[in-house]
């Protein structure tokens, strides 16, 4: 758990220092931010990272267009990646799977079920 | 047969000559209407950017408040941390006797580690709460927008008005992204 390296990508400064602090104190240690999309790209250029999670409205590249981006490319096509967003209606929900994302929580969210969701899509990485 | 037409055309004429008063009169009534309306229209929208400015104000405020309490929050989990830490040395350099059976030394030092875990636990919940600051920043974002497009039909209703001259509402001073149904629910959490 504690070797996962995450990029918590959110325009809200405030989602970014609450996600990094509910993901220390789970034990992920190596937490990285980005304020949005493009913000995350450059990142993920520079550094290797092992899980992300990402909002769905930010400025300059919003997440679902993040994800379907890293969807596209051979070298992040199986990054394992949770959107965490306030956008609740199925419609939505469905437009961020189809988009690619491994799952789905509405904020506000709770400690346990940010870990739980993080267990369930590492569990379905590893699966195959 | 002709004294009838005559005096129908008569009364036509006398219709005609009514209807188009009172049209006349109804046309005055809206002209005075519009113009009446055109002092408003003119004050809200010079009211609008004030309006869209407080709204942003109040986003960065309640922004950086919440910052001061995750920075508390932060400092006080650390100290709790600390003190259970603290308790564990505490056990370990004291000596084995005093934590027989139900002494009190073992009591208190279990009643200061409940307490301290409370403390943190209630400190985390605090963090988790603050995540609405994110979501009524959303809200308030929504309104500001709602806010400049009332501002712009405004101007578009006094440049048909004839005032062609009037400076254009200014652009948003950054790229806006939000979710215009965010809501603050502990009920749907996660």
């Amino acid at each position: 758990m504690a070797s996962l390296k995450i990029l918590a990508v959110d325009d809200s400064p405030t989602m970014r220092r609450i996600i990094v602090n509910t993901l220390k104190r789970a034990g992920y240690e190596d937490v990285d931010e980005a304020s949005d999309g493009k913000d995350a790209l450059a990142k993920l250029q520079v550094d290797k990272f092992d899980f992300v999670i990402t909002d769905w409205n930010m400025p300059e590249m919003d997440g679902l267009a993040f994800v379907t981006y890293l969807r596209s490319s051979a070298e992040f096509k199986d990054l394992p990646i949770l959107m965490v967003t306030t956008r609740s209606v199925k419609e939505d929900i469905v437009e961020a799977m189809k988009a690619g994302v491994n799952n789905y929580i509405v904020k506000p969210f709770t400690p346990a079920i940010l870990n739980q969701k993080i267990e369930q899509v590492l569990q379905a990485a590893a699966g195959g | 047969m002709n004294s009838q037409t005559e005096s129908s055309g008569v009364g036509t004429n006398h219709d005609l000559h009514v209807q188009l008063k009172e049209l006349a009169n109804s046309l005055s009534e809206i002209v005075s209407s519009i113009r009446a309306a055109h002092e408003p229209i003119v004050e809200s929208r010079s009211k609008v950017p004030e309006a869209t400015q407080q709204l942003e104000r109040i986003a960065q405020q309640t922004q950086d408040a919440t910052h001061r309490v995750l920075d508390m929050v932060e400092s006080i989990t650390k100290r709790e941390g600390e003190i259970e830490s603290l308790l564990k040395q505490l056990q370990r350099v004291l000596p084995a006797t005093y934590f027989r059976n139900n002494s009190r030394v073992k009591r208190v030092i279990g009643e200061i580690a409940k307490k301290t875990s409370d403390n943190q636990n209630d400190a985390y919940a605090i963090m988790d709460a603050l995540q609405f600051q994110d979501i009524t920043s959303q809200q308030i974002e929504h309104a500001m927008t709602v806010l400049e497009q009332v501002e712009h039909r405004l101007h578009e209703v006094l440049v048909s008005f004839g005032e062609e001259d009037l400076k254009a509402p200014d652009e948003p001073s950054r790229k806006r992204s939000y979710d215009p149904n965010a809501r603050y629910s502990s009920d749907h959490r996660g």
